[in-house]
């Protein structure tokens, strides 16, 4: 069974259609790489299967159950956590506060300490260790990604999106993310979704499959290689020439 | 096996006492006003004013401050505490019950308020918080309004009970009750709020709060069923409102007149206080009481008639250079120091 199944999902804003008849699958523990151009519906994607916003078509089903009408909290629950494109930590908040937020409030409902426990692994394993105890709205943009990813992990999804989460790092520190996302990825089973917008480079490295979205559709669906060397893809990128991007 | 289990229990319960430390400011302010009340007679009616300013901006805070949720309408809440207070000694007072019947009125005023923070709660607080707060204008006006059109409860008219009072407990304890205990009552409840914010700071719900405080749609994501927390924390805080309005008013003045308790000026009051003191902070709504009802006391007897021209733009001063106000700044300086133990 898959673990996340969309079948003819479509979401408009008005005329515009950000997401346009889109079906997928995806497997427990995949990690899968997600690319299109500015404006493809790749974050719009993200809303509709985290429940910020409702398709106007189609279904979303999650390990079997239909939670298309499911409100996002309760998506959470079930084990769907998400980056922000923008990071969105709670900014009064300490690092650590925000990471035991997704811990007490994820998959698994844990107390307080507890929470604190969890959230101090994840700020660890991210590399924030020395910012745990620092008003978060005070930390650098790339800092307050790890916050996002961290506070992801924490509520321990089953799937979890992140939204250009590598943007902006040197890559270097895109290299280690990678690596730390697939050890994370295979170690706690978790289908992981990443949007490489800019890294196309990374996106063969860690992907096995790459799904290319243009214009709020599925353009191609494959594994990585056959992806990124696929005529219809090269052109989308109007023969920028894919892999240099 | 069974001392070491005793050291971690121990231990966990001195871990859970020091979360308890930062009431100890809150307490001892409380306490320095009813002593200095007891010390000094002549002083008790100024008291009084701060006491019911802390109690106010503690109640309120507790939904206004933990949710960043303005209830322009908060006001009616401390109404139906005071119609609370006055239905129940009115219904009681021959029931030989004696002081029983101002507990009577207590959980009445609660009620009252409770319930209808059920229903504004059920209906607003779907809204996103600008809308909430135009939706909640105009309650406290819509509750004088029925109660004068109806002729609900003596209608404009209002309900009065002195001799009620007289007649279930005496004249003397009656007087006690109304010129002292009235306002102790005002204390203890802004003691229990102050304990239950604490309490909500320090357990799931606060976080909760402080999350869809910051961003509600970020909440949501993170699995907060943000509605649940919004009407926990509105709830608590009108049940705290009831009470307060149940003795502050209810039972201290022995009458209610619509025109008096659904008075918006007492809202905008607390919200002035609050950010005075400290949105979402403990000790805030102490501070920012105190330095209300100090100011406004004092420039009322310095500047009679005018003290609200002079008033006014030292507030707005105040609020803009410490928009995190007096606690909220204070927190940040002594963050990482001993301090930081007792001031939440
Ligand atoms: N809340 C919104 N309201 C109106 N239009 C939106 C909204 N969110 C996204 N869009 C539009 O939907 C399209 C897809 O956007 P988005 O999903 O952000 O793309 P991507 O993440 O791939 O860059 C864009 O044309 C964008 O302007
Ligand atoms: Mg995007």
């Amino acid at each position: 069974m898959a673990l996340l199944k969309l079948e003819n999902v479509t979401k408009r804003f008005g005329g515009l259609v950000a997401v346009d008849k889109m079906s997928l699958e995806i497997k427990e523990g995949e990690f899968i790489g997600i690319v299109g151009p500015n404006g493809s519906g790749k974050t719009t994607l993200y809303n509709v299967i985290s429940g910020v916003y409702f398709p106007e078509n189609g279904s979303i089903i999650f390990e079997g159950s239909d939670i298309t009408k499911l409100p996002p909290y309760r998506r959470a629950h079930l084990g769907i956590g998400r980056t922000f494109q923008i990071p969105r930590p709670f900014s009064s908040a300490t690092v650590r506060e925000n990471v035991a937020v997704g811990a007490m409030f994820g998959r698994l409902s844990v107390n307080v300490e507890e929470s604190l426990e969890t959230a101090d692994y994840y700020i660890g394993l991210v590399g924030l260790k020395a910012h745990r105890d620092k008003i978060s709205g005070a930390l650098t943009p790339t800092e307050k990604k790890l916050i996002e990813i961290a506070r992801a992990l924490a509520m321990k999804p089953k799937l979890l999106l992140l939204d250009e989460v590598m943007a902006g790092m040197h890559p270097e520190s895109i290299e280690k993310m990678i690596r730390l996302l697939k050890e994370v990825s295979e170690e706690e089973k978790i289908a992981i979704v990443s949007m490489v917008e800019h890294i196309m480079r990374a996106v063969i490295g860690f992907a096995k499959r790459v799904i290319v979205m243009y214009r709020g559709a599925k353009l191609v669906d494959a594994p990585a290689q056959e992806a990124l060397n696929d005529p219809r893809v090269i052109e989308v990128y109007l023969g920028k020439g894919i892999r240099d991007a | 096996m069974i001392s070491v289990g005793k050291s971690v229990n121990s231990q966990q319960s001195i871990v859970n006492i020091k979360k308890y430390f930062p009431l100890l400011p809150v307490y001892g302010i409380y306490l320095l006003l009813f002593l200095i009340g007891i010390i000094y007679p002549e002083m008790w009616s100024v008291v009084t004013l701060l006491a019911f300013y802390c109690a106010l901006g503690q109640a309120f805070n507790i939904f206004l401050g933990m949710t960043g949720y303005v209830d322009f309408g908060y006001v009616a809440f401390l109404g139906l505490g005071a119609y609370g207070m006055a239905l129940g000694i009115d219904v009681s007072h021959q029931t030989g019950l004696n002081i029983g019947i101002i507990f009577i009125g207590i959980i009445l005023g609660l009620l009252m308020a409770t319930l209808l923070s059920l229903v504004v709660g059920a209906v607003a607080l779907r809204l996103r918080g600008a809308y909430f707060a135009i939706a909640t204008i105009g309650v406290n006006e819509g509750f004088r309004y029925l109660i004068e059109g109806a002729k609900l409860w003596g209608g404009s008219e209002g309900l009065i009970y002195f001799r009620q009072l007289n007649e279930a407990m005496g004249r003397e304890k009656t007087n006690v009750i109304v010129t002292f205990w009235a306002d102790v009552f005002v204390l203890v409840i802004a003691a229990i709020s102050a304990f239950i914010t604490l309490y909500y700071m320090r357990s799931k719900i606060g976080y909760a709060l402080t999350a869809l405080r910051e961003d509600e749609d970020a909440a949501k994501v993170m699995g907060i069923n943000v509605t649940k927390y919004k009407i926990l924390a509105f709830i608590t805080s009108a049940s705290m409102a009831g009470m307060l309005g149940a003795t502050s008013w209810g039972l201290k003045y022995t009458h209610v007149f619509p025109a008096d308790v659904f008075e918006i000026h007492y809202t905008v009051e607390g919200i002035v206080i609050i950010l005075l003191g400290g949105a979402g902070t403990l000790l805030g709504p102490a501070a920012g009481g105190l330095l209300y009802g100090l100011s406004k006391y004092w420039l009322g007897a310095m500047f009679p008639g005018i003290q609200l021209l002079i008033f006014a733009p030292i507030i707005l001063i105040i609020i803009v250079a410490f928009p995190e106000g007096i606690v909220g700044t204070m927190k940040k300086k002594i963050k990482g120091t001993v301090l930081e133990r007792y001031i939440a």
